[in-house]
């Protein structure tokens, strides 16, 4: 409808709701726009990606009035820049559309503002900032090269080729499975990567030079084509990944969890994916007809055509053995073999180790925790309190007036206890060989974090629960993953020494657990913590190693105080956070 | 090991027993020490003792001496009588020897005074 057949009462109307709309776009997106003094760049202020408008729709009703050079629809906003090649062609679009045209929300009108300049979209623009672990390299094959491959692959004609949702692939070497995400390793494809390839010299000079694919990807993008944002599987690919971009340019975009990094990819540039770009940054191609690219210079947006990407890659033989845990599909499969695996790792990276550091622990273990000498002296004379998991006995006949038993797996530890006069029995704290129903209290300080599985850990607190009469009480402490709680750094991070350099493990490790760095944050739930050993001087003489790895679970905020609350008549009674601890009294009634 | 523990101690934890209460007493080695007296603390273990089973354990290391079969009544004015209790239950320690399951036939070492009720892996 054309907007001289409108009512004046109406103009008035839609000139109102203009005025409102040109502050809610520079608001949102830092853009000056006016109402009457045209430009060559249009705004829907009333619609955008968030309410369903699509560049498709947008070309439908738009790219009738001229040539449009780009559509920017910007993620989570409620307007959409339209830019022609010229002036004449916006007034045309803005006096057809401008409060008629119903592809706004619920089929409302659109409104339409003149933009002095697209915004400059931190989000969507390429911008100064780089990608670890991403390098390119421009014109790494010449234009006959290029040719040569593109004849390798006909698209056009169709055959043998797989078609995507988004765009059209074929592989050579093995076949990638997007069901899996993998590669089916035992079944290498009758075509190689192509002689044509074979250009890995040109990397000679470089960090990349012992690089030899055996399996490559070509993916066929049309304009308005992409791949949704992913992470190429840890244990299907080695480190790097190469991505050969041909026919035309297109922009990436990179991200991480804090960051979105959009990067042009020119035709015959090679993209070098490796360490944290290649395991812990997703990258992918947004489906659309344009790309805006923020150059020192200003922002250029350019109409996409087809693009066809040689990606190489080498299939890898083993776990991943990765730093960047968090995407690292080894690393979670190893996490799983924890469930069944968990008394082997408990002996060697828990039972092992005590037997070994007893001596050093014992010298390390002096003073004990004020909430848990309140708690033992919380019994009256004559009661039952046993020690699950006493370590050097610190917490055993502090209560003069209870009987004190303390129960351990380390023998070397226990033999400490004896020494002082404790009386101690070996025991797993999976399997307290007490009577049901028999004592009064029971602690367990820092031992059920020990345990490999929730499983374990569950059943640990149920033995604690079995052995008290009703009434009874228990005191379980297990470590934290946080580490600062109300700002307040915990004293095992306080003691954290700048000169200290992380020790490297002393001990081959039977599983994939990430390795903590001492008095820093937790950066994971199941790790192994180091423990340096000082030996004294007589038995320094060996060449044993001095360091040994600890498995520990540490909980989050409310997984001791839940576990709890799942055993049969036992109430928490009291749950608390002391020094990097969670920390839970519970009764049974 | 003090009696007292040992009143408490159970095979229940092997996989197919069922109650594993009292554990037989093989010992080798048996000390008696000093331990102070504290009449309050030694009426109010009493009533929590399986007392047959006290009285066995020291039975079978030949330290039963004149204790009754029976608790006695009034026994938290009778000095003489809980001393008695005092001396069985806390300063007559097993220092070497084995506790033996009851139903099956299992031994658990005592090496210098330590109990070790660790269970194998097949065992559980």
């Amino acid at each position: 409808m054309d907007q001289s057949n409108l009512s004046n009462q109406k103009l008035k109307k839609i000139e109102k709701k203009l005025r409102k709309l040109q502050h809610i776009v520079l608001k949102e997106t830092g853009v000056e726009c006016s109402i009457n003094k045209p430009t060559n760049i249009l705004v829907i202020a009333n619609a955008g990606l968030i309410n369903g408008l699509t560049e498709e729709t947008v070309l439908e009703h738009f790219s009738i009035y001229g040539t449009i050079e780009t559509i920017l629809l910007i993620p989570g906003k409620s307007c959409c820049f339209i830019r022609y090649s010229d002036e004449l062609s916006a007034i045309k679009a803005s006096e057809n559309h401008n409060g008629t045209l119903n592809i706004a929300q619920n089929s409302k009108p659109i409104y339409l503002l003149y933009a002095t300049s697209l915004p400059n979209n931190e989000d969507d623009a390429i911008n100064e900032e780089t990608v670890p672990g991403l390098v390119i390299f421009e014109d790494f094959i010449t234009l006959e090269e290029e040719q040569k491959l593109l004849d390798l692959c006909d698209f056009e004609s169709n055959s043998d080729v797989s078609h995507m949702k988004n765009r059209q692939v074929k592989h050579f070497g093995y076949e990638f499975n997007y069901n899996t995400n993998n590669v089916d390793k035992n079944q290498p494809l009758t075509e190689g990567i192509p002689e044509e390839c074979n250009f890995w010299n040109r990397l000679d000079n470089t960090a990349f030079k012992s690089f030899i694919p055996d399996q490559l990807t070509v993916n066929h993008y049309l304009p308005g084509q992409g791949i949704p944002q992913h992470v190429d599987t840890h244990s299907a690919f080695e480190d790097p990944i190469m991505t050969l971009s041909l026919r035309n340019p297109i922009v990436m975009e990179f991200k991480n969890s804090y960051k979105h990094v959009s990067v042009l990819l020119k035709p015959r540039s090679l993209a070098v994916m490796s360490g944290e770009c290649r395991y812990n940054w997703t990258h992918g191609i947004t489906p659309r007809k344009c790309d805006m690219v923020h150059t020192k210079t200003g922002d250029v947006s350019f109409q996409r055509d087809t693009r066809v990407s040689y990606t190489f890659r080498k299939v890898l033989r083993k776990p991943c053995e990765c730093m960047f845990k968090t995407n690292c599909d080894s690393f979670k499969e190893s996490i799983e073999k924890l469930r069944s695996n968990a008394p082997e790792l408990e002996k060697e990276h828990v039972h092992k180790v005590y037997e070994k550091i007893a001596g050093h622990f014992d010298s390390t273990r002096h003073k004990p925790w004020p909430n848990v000498v309140e708690f033992l002296e919380s019994f009256e004379t004559g009661s039952i309190v046993v020690d699950v998991g006493c370590g050097n006995g610190k917490y055993l006949g502090l209560n003069k007036g209870v009987f004190n038993v303390g129960c351990d797996a380390s023998l070397n530890l226990l033999d400490i206890c004896n020494k002082k006069g404790l009386e101690i029995f070996a025991a797993n704290c999976l399997k307290i060989p007490i009577k049901d129903n028999c004592v009064d209290g029971a602690i367990s300080i820092a031992v059920i974090h020990h345990l490999a599985n929730d499983e374990r850990r569950f059943s640990a607190l149920e033995e604690i629960a079995r052995i008290l009469k009703p009434g009874g009480r228990a005191l379980v402490y297990v470590w934290a993953k946080e580490q600062e709680k109300d700002q307040e750094k915990s004293s095992y991070l306080k003691q954290y020494r700048n000169n200290k350099t992380p020790q490297a493990a002393g001990e081959a490790s039977v599983s994939n657990l990430p390795i903590h760095v001492n008095r820093t944050q937790f950066e994971y739930e199941d790790l192994l913590v180091p423990w340096k050993l000082k030996r004294s001087n007589e038995s320094n003489k060996s060449n044993e190693p001095n360091t040994f790895l600890r498995f520990y679970h540490v909980f989050h905020e409310d997984e001791l105080k839940e576990l709890c609350e799942d055993i049969e008549n036992i109430e928490v009674i009291k749950y608390y956070y002391d020094q990097g601890n969670w920390c839970s009294i519970i009764r049974k009634y | 090991m003090k009696l007292l523990t040992h009143n408490m101690l159970t095979s229940k934890c092997i996989k197919g027993v069922s109650v594993g209460y009292p554990l037989k007493i093989n010992a080798s080695d048996v000390k008696e020490t000093e331990i102070d007296f504290n009449p309050e603390f030694v009426s109010k273990m009493i009533p929590k003792l399986d007392w047959p089973v006290l009285y066995e354990a020291a039975d079978s290391l030949g330290k039963v001496g004149d204790l009754p079969k029976n608790i006695i009544e009034n026994f938290e004015n009778d000095e003489d009588f809980l001393k008695k209790v005092h001396h069985i239950m806390l300063e007559v320690e097993i220092v070497n020897g084995n506790l033996i399951c009851p139903e099956t036939g299992r031994k658990f070492p005592i090496n210098n005074g330590i109990p070790n009720m660790l269970l194998n892996e097949d065992e559980i």
